[in-house]
């Protein structure tokens, strides 16, 4: 943990472990989880909480968060809907999703980022508009039995690989350049680990948060894609629980609620262990209504580790430096 | 304090009466006593859990129960549970606020003994209590509640409901006369402002958190007690959406966010003028999806004025 943006930490190797030991225990369990249909199906369910976690990833490690993604990829994925449906080019209508995406983290920051509220308070209230908002634009209908043209697009890919998969890796491949190799990367972490001193530092915040915003709406709007070509529909409930499910994941990851800390591979293999889990759970017979009850154990069971761990060798520096200490605290 | 205090309920008072208005213009049968009885009935179980967000947020700390409808519909599911295993009829309002202290106690010790922070551990406990409420029963509704009960959870006293008059409305005095001329309610909004100095000058700062954690628990309990009396049954999707319906209704009440500035009297005022906007929404066939975005809006707008307020005042 010496350097906030290193790559492969303890939570990393405790994460990846976690991957291995629940496929391991999931192939026991069930005849149907091992085999590459299963495996694939549960690495393709992941593309829209990865993206979308990735994009919160950036969030919480600026101190910020947003509770509206879901709701957000809503709204992309009606634009993308529409256009499938007036006949423009799947590859256009793919496009529109991203450019839908930037136009709302443009707002959502805007809020954030000049009207001074908490994210918190600010993403929440933006929840409720933009649910409203999901609802002017279907007039409570569903989008359903869209064109098949995107889901083609996407299913055929470069080459045989879907085309989810670069355009993952691209991504990955850009934030980790943007994080470690321009001054977005430690801009945002200094705005992280305390906004006043980065201010201080002259830092521009306001950017840099608006950024960050503004990246994780395009990621979201990425994500309405790849729904609308995976489901070909759009619902009135859609993303209820994305949001959290990312802010879930995120965490399990090892980035910091509080910011200062962000790690993106951290967020591929919580995205990816709570997919497994959840994949694994229902092909071992436990009803899928106990998956939310197994996402939110496994979230306090981590941190509630890392906490006792983090008390563990707090008290031992405590003692060792005891001296020291109580020599500070008498003047 | 004080001037903002009143500043906030003007802002509310006026708002209501827009409310109450346009509703009197678009819709003048709508203005009568039973509305006003669906109108506190509805107020009462969003009342107590905005009650306990609002303790929760004032302790400071981050503090935030992301959990509080979790809470109510476990409560409800497991009061029920108890009740077909043979537990004693009478029991259960004990039983509803004994479990839901319980969960909310058991939220404070993460926050409190882990140091985990409270957006992460609520929403961790907010998965788990919602998610073993509809799990336990299948998403089935739970029958048998005594007909005594109902006959309080649907009592009307001069068009007052009664769980409004007997439980809501008295707790909220007593938590506003605790906050404010008791040294536990002086303590909250000292380690609201200032969680270092209030250490330093000796209050027990862990303990008035846990303690806080745990009557947001037990006011989400005695709303699932509600619950239960009102609907005669235990539903285990009773507290669906509270947590953002409480969080928009402390803060527009005039929580800070940050802790240890605002009061309950402006929860109160704030739980009504939302439920208002909702019945008459109702009132006027407008799907309830406008008033999430209604509420929503007015959230975001309460706080920008609240922050040009502040930015006049500074400069």
């Amino acid at each position: 943990m010496s350097n906030p943006l290193d790559w492969f930490g303890r939570r990393e190797a405790l994460l990846a472990v976690a991957c291995l030991a629940a496929v391991l225990l999931f192939s026991f369990l069930s005849p149907y989880f091992f085999n590459a249909e299963n495996l694939s199906a549960v690495l393709s369910n992941s593309v829209e909480l990865l993206l979308v976690g990735l994009g919160m990833t950036l969030l919480l490690g600026v101190g910020g968060i947003d509770v509206s993604v879901g709701v957000a990829m809503g709204l992309a994925a009606i634009a993308v809907g529409r256009l499938l449906q007036a006949g423009v080019t799947p590859a256009v209508a793919g496009l529109a999703g991203p450019v839908a995406g930037l136009l709302i983290g443009v707002g959502t920051g805007s809020v954030v980022v000049f009207g001074r509220i908490p994210a918190i308070v600010a993403t929440l209230g933006l929840y409720g508009v933009y649910r409203a908002g999901i609802y002017l634009c279907l007039g409570g209908d569903w989008l359903s039995g869209l064109p098949i043209g995107l889901t083609e697009l996407v299913g055929t890919g470069i080459a045989g690989v879907p085309l989810a998969f670069p355009i993952v890796a691209l991504t990955y491949l850009a934030l980790y350049v943007a994080l470690r190799r321009t001054p977005f990367g430690p801009h945002l972490l200094a705005i992280g680990d305390s906004e006043a001193k980065a201010r201080l530092s002259g830092v521009s915040v306001n950017r840099t948060q608006l950024l960050a915003f503004i990246i994780s709406g395009g990621l979201t709007g990425l994500a309405a894609s790849f729904y609308v070509a995976t489901y070909r529909n759009v619902e009135m409930t859609i993303g209820g629980t994305l949001a959290l499910e990312a802010i879930a994941a995120v965490v399990l990851g090892g980035t910091s609620v509080i910011g200062g800390r962000v790690s993106l591979i951290g967020t591929v293999l919580g995205v990816l262990l709570l997919r497994l889990l959840q994949n694994g759970l229902l092909l071992s017979g436990v009803p899928s209504l106990w998956q939310t009850v197994v996402t939110g154990l496994l979230l306090l069971f981590v941190l509630g580790i890392e906490a006792v761990q983090g008390r563990l060798s707090l008290t031992m520096l405590m003692r060792s430096k005891s001296g020291r200490l109580a020599s500070r605290v008498a003047q | 304090m004080t001037e903002l205090k009143s500043y906030t309920l003007a802002i509310l008072a006026s708002l209501w009466v827009v409310v109450v208005a346009g509703l009197a213009i678009l819709q003048p049968s709508a203005l009568d006593v039973s509305t006003v009885t669906t109108i506190l009935q509805f107020s009462t179980i969003l009342g107590l859990v905005s009650l306990g967000q609002g303790v929760v947020i004032l302790c400071g700390g981050a503090g935030i129960d992301l959990s509080v409808g979790g809470i109510a519909s476990l409560t409800s599911v497991v009061a029920m549970q108890a009740a077909e295993a043979g537990m004693p009829l009478p029991l259960l309002p004990v039983i509803c606020i004994v479990v839901g202290a319980g969960l909310g106690t058991f939220n404070g010790l993460l926050v409190t003994r882990l140091g985990l922070l409270p957006l992460i551990a609520t929403l961790g406990t907010f998965y788990v209590y919602s998610g073993a409420a509809v799990a336990t029963t299948g998403g089935a509704v739970l029958s048998g509640v005594p007909s005594y009960f109902i006959v309080w959870g649907r009592g009307v006293v001069s068009g007052l409901p009664l769980p409004f008059l007997t439980l809501t409305l008295p707790l909220f005095l007593l938590t506003a006369i605790l906050l404010r001329f008791t040294a536990w309610g002086r303590w909250i909004y000292a380690l609201g402002f200032n969680e270092r100095s209030a250490r330093l000058v000796g209050i027990p700062v862990d303990r008035v958190r846990l303690i806080a954690y745990g009557a947001s628990g037990a006011f989400a309990g005695s709303a699932a007690l509600v619950g239960l009396a009102w609907l005669g049954s235990a539903r285990p999707n009773i507290g669906q959406n509270l947590e953002l319906t409480s969080l928009t209704a402390a803060l527009l009440g005039g929580i800070g966010i940050m802790g240890g500035r605002g009061g309950v009297i402006g929860i109160l005022a704030a739980v009504l003028l939302l439920v208002t906007l909702q019945t008459g929404l109702l009132q006027l066939n407008v799907n309830s999806i406008w008033q999430v975005g209604i509420i929503g809006a007015l959230l975001i707008i309460v706080l920008l004025a609240d922050n040009l307020r502040f930015i006049r005042r500074s400069t």
